[in-house]
C-alpha cells in the first residue's frame, strides 16, 4: 500500500511539473492583465510542492493496509465489462449492448441464475430503446440489426 | 411585506400540479437513493441532470432539491436496522440508532428521525426565507475580487471540513481547477491543453465527469465493499413507531440545538450536511448529563445529528442561491444543472428568477411534509427495498450513467470520457484522495479564474485590489486561517504531547 501511495504522490508530481512545463507555451501576462498561463503556472507549482511533500510523507508512514482489497479482481471485471461494452455499441447498438452487460455484470457479481441475466438483459434493451430512445428522444446509436 | 408577497407568489408555483408531482417524486427518489447502498445524492442528481434539458427548471430544480434532502431521511433507515449508513450524512445515527433497534426500538428510533428531520428542515425552511435574500442584497455589492476570495475561501474550508490530510485535497482541489483549463481561454481566445485535440477545444463537460467520477467510481466501490452489519427488525408494526413521553423530554432540545447547529454549519461554504451531523451529535453528548449513554441507544444520539442533516440540507441553499457557491457536491452538482439551464445562481437570482426561488424554497415545506408521512406510513415497504441485492442494482447505475453521459452531446466519445475519470476517481480514493474538492474545484474554476483576472484588469494588475476592499479582505483572511489551521492543529498537538511528557 505504501508503494502505491509514494507512487501516487510521484504522478501528482509529474503531472504538476507537466503542467508547469506546458504552462510555458502560454502567454503568463497579457495587455489587459494575467494571460492565459497565469492560473496554470499557479496550479502547476502548487501541484508540484503540494505532491512533493505528500510523496515525502508516505515514504515515511508506516506500511498499513492492502491496496487490493478482496473483491477488487471484481471491480476489475466491471470495469472491463463495460470497456468491452462500448466496444460492442457499433455492432449490437447502444440498448442491446448494455442489456448484454447488465445480464454479464448480474452473472459474474452476484451468480444469479443464467434465466434471471436473460431476463435482466431483454428488460433493459427494451426498456433503454423504449424509454430512453422512444419516449425521451435520445437518438441512441443504433447496431446491425437496426436497434 | 415583500417577503409576504414573495412567500404567496412561492405557494402558487409550488403548489401547481406539476410542481407538486415533480416535488413528490424527488422526494421518494431520494428517499429510496437513501435507503440502497453505494449510490448517493450527487450521484442520482447527476444520473438524472442530462434528462432535465427539456423539462421546466423550476420542476427539475425543486425535484433536485426533494432529491437532496429526501436523501438523508432515506439514509436513516439503514443506519438504524442494519448499522451501514446509506448516506455518509446517517453515519452518526448509526451509533445510537442501531442501539435502540438491537434493544427492540427500531420504529421509536425512525420516528423520532422523522420528526427530528421534519421540525428543523421546516424551522430551516423558514429561516432560508428570512437569511437567504438578506444574503442575496449584500452580494449584490460584490465584485470581481469578493467572488475570487469567496471561491478561495471555498477552497479553503475544504482542508478543515474534509477528514482526509490537507494536502491531498489541495492535490484534489489543484487537479478540479486544472481541469477547467482545458479548452479554450475566454478572454484571449487562445486553446489551453488540448494538444491538437478538436473534442478537448470545448473543455470537459460537468455532467460526464461527475456521472463517472460520482456513479461509476462509485460502482467499483461498493463492489469492492464487503457485506456488513447484520440486519434486526426483520418486521415494523405501525406500534412500533410510537414515542414514549420520556422519548419526548429527552430529545425536545436535542432537536433544538441539532437543528441550529445543522442550520449554520449547512451556510458555510463547504460545510456540508455531514459536518452538521458529526458537530451535533458531539455537542449533543458534550451537553448530557449522561453522556454514558451515548453509544449504548440514547434516542437523543438519533434525534440530534438527524435534525441537524436536515436542517443543513436546507440551509445549504443560502449559499447557492444567494452566492452561486455550493457547500457541497450535490449543491455543486445543482448548480451545474443551473448553467445547464442557462441560469446563473448568485445575487441577481432573485430578482431575475423570483418565481423559481421562492418556489423552491416553498417546495420545500411540500416535500419535508410528505416526507414524514412517508416514513410514518411507507417504512415497511423502504425496508423490503434494503433486500434488493447490488449486483442488479449495479447494472441500472452503469446503464443510467452511460445514458447519462451520452445524452450531453449524443456522442459515445463521452461514456468513454466518463469511464475514464470513474477510473481516476476510484483510484484517487484507494490512494487517500477525495474527490470532492475536484468536483467542486470543477464547478467554481471558471468563476475563480474569471473574478481574478478581472479583477487585476481593473486594478491594473496590483494584488492590493484584494485587500482594499473590506469583505474580500475578510474572506481572504478566513481562506488564508483555513489553509493554516492544519499546521495550527498540528503545532497545538505537539505542544499538548510535550506538556503530556513533561
Amino acid at each position: 500500500m505504501r508503494r502505491a501511495r509514494v507512487l501516487g504522490g510521484l504522478a501528482a508530481l509529474a503531472l504538476g511539473v507537466a503542467v508547469i512545463v506546458l504552462s510555458r507555451r502560454l502567454p503568463y501576462d497579457s495587455d489587459y492583465g494575467p494571460g492565459p498561463g497565469f492560473l496554470p503556472t499557479w496550479i502547476g507549482w502548487v501541484l508540484s510542492a503540494c505532491a512533493a511533500v505528500v510523496t515525502v510523507q508516505e515514504l515515511r508512514a508506516p506500511a498499513a493496509g492492502e491496496l487490493l482489497a478482496p473483491r477488487t479482481a471484481l471491480a476489475v471485471k466491471v470495469l472491463v465489462a463495460i470497456a468491452l461494452t462500448l466496444l460492442l455499441v457499433p455492432a449490437l447498438g447502444f440498448a442491446a449492448a448494455f442489456g448484454l452487460f447488465s445480464a454479464v455484470t448480474m452473472r459474474i457479481t452476484g451468480r444469479h441464475a443464467w434465466v434471471a441475466c436473460a431476463c435482466a438483459a431483454a428488460a433493459v434493451t427494451v426498456g433503454l430503446h423504449y424509454v430512453f430512445g422512444r419516449w425521451l428522444s435520445v437518438p441512441l446509436p443504433t447496431g446491425l440489426l437496426g436497434w | 411585506m415583500d417577503l409576504v408577497h414573495n412567500v404567496h407568489d412561492g405557494f402558487a408555483t409550488a403548489l401547481t400540479l406539476r410542481n407538486v408531482l415533480y416535488c413528490g417524486f424527488g422526494v421518494l427518489f431520494g428517499q429510496v437513493i437513501g435507503v440502497l447502498p453505494g449510490i448517493g445524492a450527487p450521484t442520482a442528481i447527476a444520473l438524472l441532470l442530462p434528462l432535465t434539458f427539456g423539462v421546466d427548471p423550476t420542476s427539475a430544480i425543486i425535484m433536485f432539491a426533494g432529491i437532496y434532502y429526501g436523501v438523508a431521511y432515506g439514509g436513516t433507515i439503514t443506519s438504524v436496522l442494519v448499522n451501514v449508513p446509506g448516506e455518509s450524512s446517517t453515519v452518526m445515527t448509526c451509533l445510537d440508532g442501531y442501539q435502540l433497534a438491537r434493544q427492540g426500538r427500531a420504529g421509536a428510533a425512525l420516528s423520532i428521525a422523522a420528526i427530528a428531520s421534519w421540525l428543523a428542515g421546516t424551522a430551516s425552511i423558514v429561516l432560508l426565507m428570512a437569511f437567504a435574500p438578506a444574503l442575496a442584497r449584500l452580494a449584490v455589492h460584490f465584485g470581481p475580487a469578493e467572488f475570487f476570495a469567496l471561491t478561495m475561501m471555498a477552497f479553503g474550508l475544504l482542508t478543515v471540513f474534509g477528514s482526509e490530510n490537507p494536502l491531498k485535497v489541495v492535490i484534489s482541489t489543484m487537479i478540479g481547477l486544472l481541469l477547467t483549463t482545458v479548452g479554450i481561454d475566454v478572454v484571449s481566445g487562445m486553446p489551453r491543453f488540448t494538444f491538437g485535440v478538436p473534442i478537448l477545444l470545448g473543455g470537459f463537460d460537468f455532467v460526464v465527469l461527475v456521472c463517472g467520477m460520482f456513479g461509476i467510481a462509485e460502482v467499483f466501490n461498493a463492489i469492492e465493499q464487503t457485506e456488513g452489519g447484520a440486519g434486526v427488525a426483520g418486521r415494523l408494526r405501525p406500534r412500533d413507531l410510537f414515542l414514549t413521553w420520556p422519548d419526548w423530554v429527552a430529545s425536545r432540545w436535542a432537536i433544538l440545538r441539532g437543528g441550529v447547529i445543522g442550520f449554520l454549519v449547512g451556510l458555510i461554504p463547504a460545510g456540508g450536511i455531514t459536518t452538521a451531523s458529526l458537530v451535533a451529535y458531539l455537542s449533543e453528548r458534550r451537553c448530557s448529563r449522561t453522556p454514558e449513554r451515548f453509544g449504548r441507544g440514547a434516542i437523543e444520539g438519533v434525534a440530534a445529528p438527524e435534525a441537524a442533516n436536515n436542517a443543513a440540507s436546507i440551509s445549504g441553499f443560502a449559499p447557492l442561491l444567494a452566492l452561486g457557491i455550493p457547500g457541497s457536491a450535490t449543491t455543486a452538482v445543482m448548480l451545474a444543472g443551473f448553467m445547464m439551464w442557462g441560469i446563473r445562481p448568485g445575487p441577481l437570482l432573485f430578482t431575475q428568477h423570483a418565481n423559481l426561488v421562492w418556489g423552491l424554497i416553498v417546495s420545500m415545506f411540500i416535500g419535508n411534509l410528505l416526507l414524514l408521512l412517508m416514513n410514518v406510513f411507507l417504512i415497511p415497504v423502504f425496508t423490503a427495498m434494503m433486500r434488493v441485492p447490488y449486483s442488479i442494482m449495479m447494472g441500472g447505475i452503469v446503464v443510467f450513467a452511460a445514458v447519462g453521459a451520452f445524452s450531453v452531446n449524443n456522442n459515445l466519445v463521452d461514456v468513454w470520457v466518463m469511464l475514464g475519470f470513474a477510473v481516476l476517481a476510484y483510484v484517487m480514493l484507494k490512494l487517500g484522495y477525495p474527490v470532492v474538492p475536484l468536483v467542486l474545484a470543477l464547478v467554481l474554476g471558471k468563476l475563480s479564474e474569471n473574478s481574478l483576472r478581472q479583477a487585476l484588469i481593473i486594478s491594473g494588475g496590483s494584488l492590493s485590489i484584494f485587500v482594499e476592499r473590506p469583505i474580500s479582505a475578510a474572506l481572504l483572511a478566513v481562506a488564508a486561517l483555513a489553509y493554516l489551521s492544519p499546521l495550527l492543529r498540528w503545532a497545538l498537538a505537539r505542544r499538548r504531547r510535550a506538556a503530556a511528557a513533561a
